[in-house]
């Protein structure tokens, strides 16, 4: 390729394919990102006979070079003159599968995916299939990994005589004497399943996740199991029910913790493709067992599953045998199983209905809602409105008011958070006068939190407050004891008041808002804070479409206008912002 | 009538660089060097003691931990409107040392008089390409320019500042060589951080329970007893020497009888120190107050107290 230092529009392309070679392994990466600009400037036919051999030698690379090789080669289908020349591409790539590091591998083999999706027919059982049989009988495991994860694809794109080879190979290597390669291969099980046709299912795939299931390393069985869901989908109601069910029955039980937690998560799944009736007598046994396993990992996998089962299945069964696992799992010793319980026990309302959800249910969110760990409360106050359509909030209100009452000075300041962001809800329900007298103090008590979020969070609560009560109520039970707040010694504070005022303005009458809101605003201006000074301009500014003309003229102007030859740079652009778009809002 | 033209705001594309910023996206190489041209025209005025008006929030150790300085943020309020006291370690140690300094420094371009950023013993060419910060710049940019940008902006970091002529704050600590405020005022900062001397000591000292001046176990900078801190504040008239630079598990601890107070605002430092983070509320009437905070939720990260580790599969 020396020609091309000569011609001097392709100087730079012979620096990067120099650099190809380079000793700094940056340069080296660096060519190697850009082989798709170095193929542009060789043109198809000498990208093909010339670039590609020669980056076939760098097989001994470094690494991370080799993962970026791996990349690009997967988008240079237009770079050799399209799918017609794409097996140019294979042989590189084919080398790339057999090397030691996994990530290099697996870019590899998603590359030669892509490059496999793009190719003719006739050049599939031509190059490809013999590829995939190479990689299956390579003497490292390290291909036959390769091969595995190439065989769904393969199988996909294939006919069905080419299938049956697959089928072959497919089985070959699920009985590989290395684990690495029968892990492999219980990986592709699943993908292998969304592809099959009904007779490779049950020819070659429901009876190598049988064998699968029962090697005997646990890392294997683990993957094997991963698959039920695909299968369970795939299989017909029947054959899921001889193949599938009695695997997870028998994993419900494996001795590895691992695998009952692959089992765990499975199960809803299984449910779903088998229906109610046999997810009851077959699917929950082992699920309530895996409720109660010994080791946590397994029954926080397993509660997370419990409303999503227990809606798949009749009342009866949810009520006598799910229910008493849920209270106990409420009180489990693990905090993780807790937190678990609790991000998902709130679905089940809609399925108990309101009865049992009284009887049974609200017990568990008032125990869980008292947790120590402040993550499982914050699972339970922040999914609190899924249940108030089953079951009014009127009761849920009165049975949670006092824990409520108890998380509003909660520690964790997301609790406080998720408490804030339940109470325009309460309100609707509760009605002014109740509400008032419940909460009214507490609302105004967040805008002096010592957490910025939920003073921020405590002025939006305000202005939903305003808007669902009206503006008489919001006048004489918000706007005094927010102005009252207006000499707090903290500037932040003052801050806050400053925000919740404007956001307060709208759903106030423009009486309010120009004799008793608009002056207490004004006089901030003469704060000693430059902070408050330029917060004032950036409020007057939101006030100003509120107010009448005259008012904005008369008052806020006047005020912008000394803001803006303020001493403070910061208070100086801010005034000078607000009476820029005091013109807009007058000019309109 | 057509709408008046707005006059463009001179601020405008530095703004949308904040907010690009907040969403943990990184610079492009240009605009990170015309923000550290115009971060150096400001820094190159600021005093060696630069003098802080309260109120103020002062902060420790950062570390790249970005999504922590996010969390920093909703606990103690944004900026301009909270004034915030940086006191070094910006980058290193955490995955995103690139847009945490970035963020910060775009915010001392944009906010000058709001936000005081100071130099830590990690902003330093010699310990960035040992901790971090020069790798994920090589990772995240292809090459060394914009570490070698910020690196080149380091050195104009003021090494201390002065609130209200009561609290001093600065990254590591006191030095031997180092008795009044004049004395740091005379230092010339702008250079890498040396390996010995006055500056270094700044960056890299540690109060200790014993009297006097130790060697340090970190091999650069002392360590001083509380009589070091009494003597320098009742020397400079001073209240509080505020620093960062140790880890502590509450995020603050006062020391010296409270005439020295560490801040670290990193929480659950390099993801695995389980301790909490804390900042330092100065109020107008010089009122100290802390707030502490823990690691900000992180999406994806599973519940399980054992995930199985990949070299298992």
């Amino acid at each position: 390729m020396d020609d091309l230092k000569r011609d001097d529009s392709l100087y730079p392309i012979a620096i990067l394919i120099d650099e190809l070679k380079n000793e700094d392994v940056a340069l080296r990466l660096n060519s190697v990102r850009r082989l798709g600009t170095i193929a542009l400037a060789l043109g198809e036919e000498r990208t093909r006979s010339e670039l590609i051999p020669f980056i076939s030698e760098t097989n001994d690379d470094e690494d991370e070079v080799l993962l970026s090789l791996a990349e690009e080669l997967g988008k240079f289908v237009p770079y050799v003159g399209g799918p017609d020349h794409a097996q140019a591409l294979l042989a590189p790539l084919e080398d790339l599968c057999s090397v030691e590091e996994t990530v290099v591998r697996e870019q590899a083999v998603q590359s030669l995916i892509q490059i496999a999706e793009q190719m003719p027919a006739s050049s599939l059982e031509k190059q490809l299939l013999p590829l995939v049989k190479r990689l299956a009988v390579g003497e490292w495991f390290t291909s036959r990994i390769s091969a595995c994860g190439l065989l769904p694809t393969a199988y996909s794109l294939s006919a069905d005589v080419q299938r049956e080879i697959i089928r072959g190979v497919f089985q070959t290597l699920s009985q590989d004497d290395t684990p690495m390669v029968r892990r492999a291969a219980a990986q592709c099980l699943g993908p292998l399943a969304e592809v099959a046709d009904a007779h490779t299912l049950s020819s070659a795939v429901a009876p190598t996740f049988l064998k699968l299931t029962q090697d005997d390393q646990d890392s294997v069985r683990l993957l094997a199991v991963q698959c039920c869901g695909s299968l369970a989908r795939t299989l017909s109601r029947a054959e899921c029910q001889s193949t599938v069910v009695p695997i997870v029955q028998r994993f419900a039980q494996d001795k590895s913790w691992r695998v009952r937690y692959n089992v765990a998560q499975q199960l809803h799944v299984l449910c779903i493709a088998l229906g109610s009736e046999t997810s009851r007598s077959e699917v929950l046994p082992p699920f309530l067992k895996l409720l109660r396993d010994s080791e946590a990992e397994v029954r926080v996998a397993a509660a997370s599953k419990v409303a999503s089962i227990s809606n798949l299945l009749d009342i009866d069964a949810v009520t006598k045998l799910v229910l008493p696992c849920i209270k106990a799992l409420a009180a489990d010793s693990s905090q993780h199983v807790r937190s678990s319980l609790a991000g998902v026990v709130m679905e089940l309302a809609p399925t108990l209905g309101k009865a049992a959800t009284i009887e049974h249910l609200l017990p568990v969110f008032l125990s869980l809602l008292k947790d120590d760990v402040p993550d499982v409360r914050l699972n339970i106050i922040s999914k609190l409105d899924q249940v108030n359509q089953v079951i009014g909030i009127d009761l849920l209100g009165q049975s949670l008011m006092p824990a409520i009452e108890g998380l509003a000075d909660d520690t964790h300041w997301r609790v406080r958070l998720a408490v804030i962001n339940y109470i325009p809800l309460l309100a609707t329900q509760l009605g002014a006068e109740t509400f008032q007298q419940q909460l009214g103090q507490q609302c105004m008590r967040w805008l002096e939190d010592q957490v910025f979020c939920i003073r921020e969070a405590a002025t939006q609560n305000l202005q939903k407050l305003a808007s669902e009560f009206g503006p008489d109520w919001a006048k004489d039970n918000l706007v005094p004891q927010v102005l009252a707040m207006v000499s707090n010694a903290h500037y932040l504070h003052r801050m806050t008041v400053l925000g919740a005022l404007a956001a307060l303005a709208p759903a106030v009458g423009h009486d309010t808002l120009c004799n008793t809101m608009l002056p207490v605003v004004l006089s901030c201006a003469k704060d000693k804070v430059p902070n408050i000074k330029f917060t004032v301009a950036k409020m007057l500014e939101r006030l100003v479409p509120l107010v009448d003309a005259g008012i904005a003229d008369q008052a806020i102007k006047p005020c912008l206008q000394d803001l803006a030859d303020d001493a403070d740079v910061d208070v100086q652009y801010f005034a000078r912002q607000a009476l820029i778009s005091c013109e807009t809002v007058t000019a309109a | 009538m057509p709408a008046t033209a707005r006059p463009e705001n001179p601020y405008a594309s530095l703004d949308a660089q904040i907010e690009q910023l907040k969403k943990c996206q990184p610079l492009p190489e240009s605009d990170v060097k015309a923000l550290c041209d115009k971060a150096r025209d400001i820094l190159i005025n600021e005093s060696n003691v630069q003098p802080v008006k309260c109120p103020v929030t002062v902060c420790g150790d950062i570390h790249g931990q970005f999504q922590d300085l996010l969390e920093l943020f909703r606990i103690g309020g944004n900026s301009p409107e909270t004034n915030y006291l940086f006191m070094g370690d910006y980058v290193d140690r955490g995955y995103h040392s690139v847009e945490t300094v970035s963020l910060l420094v775009a915010l001392k371009v944009r906010y000058r008089e709001r936000i005081t950023i100071l130099r830590g013993n990690h902003e330093s060419r010699q310990i960035t390409q040992v901790y971090g910060f020069y790798d994920e710049c090589l990772r995240k940019y292809g090459n060394a320019n914009v570490w070698k940008l910020f690196t080149d902006l380091f050195d104009y970091l003021p090494l201390t500042a002065l609130i209200e002529n009561q609290v001093f704050c600065l990254h590591g600590g006191l030095s031997p060589t180092l008795d009044t405020l004049d004395h740091i005022r005379a230092l010339d900062r702008v250079q890498e951080v040396p390996h010995e001397g006055p500056m270094c000591d700044l960056l890299w000292s540690d109060p200790d329970d014993r009297c006097g001046w130790g060697i340090s176990p970190r091999g650069a900078g002392y360590t001083f007893g509380q009589d070091i801190s009494e003597q320098f504040n009742h020397n400079n008239g001073l209240g509080l020497i505020a620093r960062a630079h140790q880890l502590v598990m509450d995020g603050y601890n006062w020391t010296h009888e409270q005439n020295a107070v560490t801040v670290f605002s990193a929480p659950n430092y390099c993801y695995r120190c389980g301790n909490m983070a804390a900042i330092m509320e100065v109020d107008e009437q010089m009122n100290k107050s802390f707030l502490q905070f823990e690691p900000a939720p992180r999406r994806g990260e599973p519940e399980v107290t054992r995930r199985t580790p990949d070299y298992f599969l």
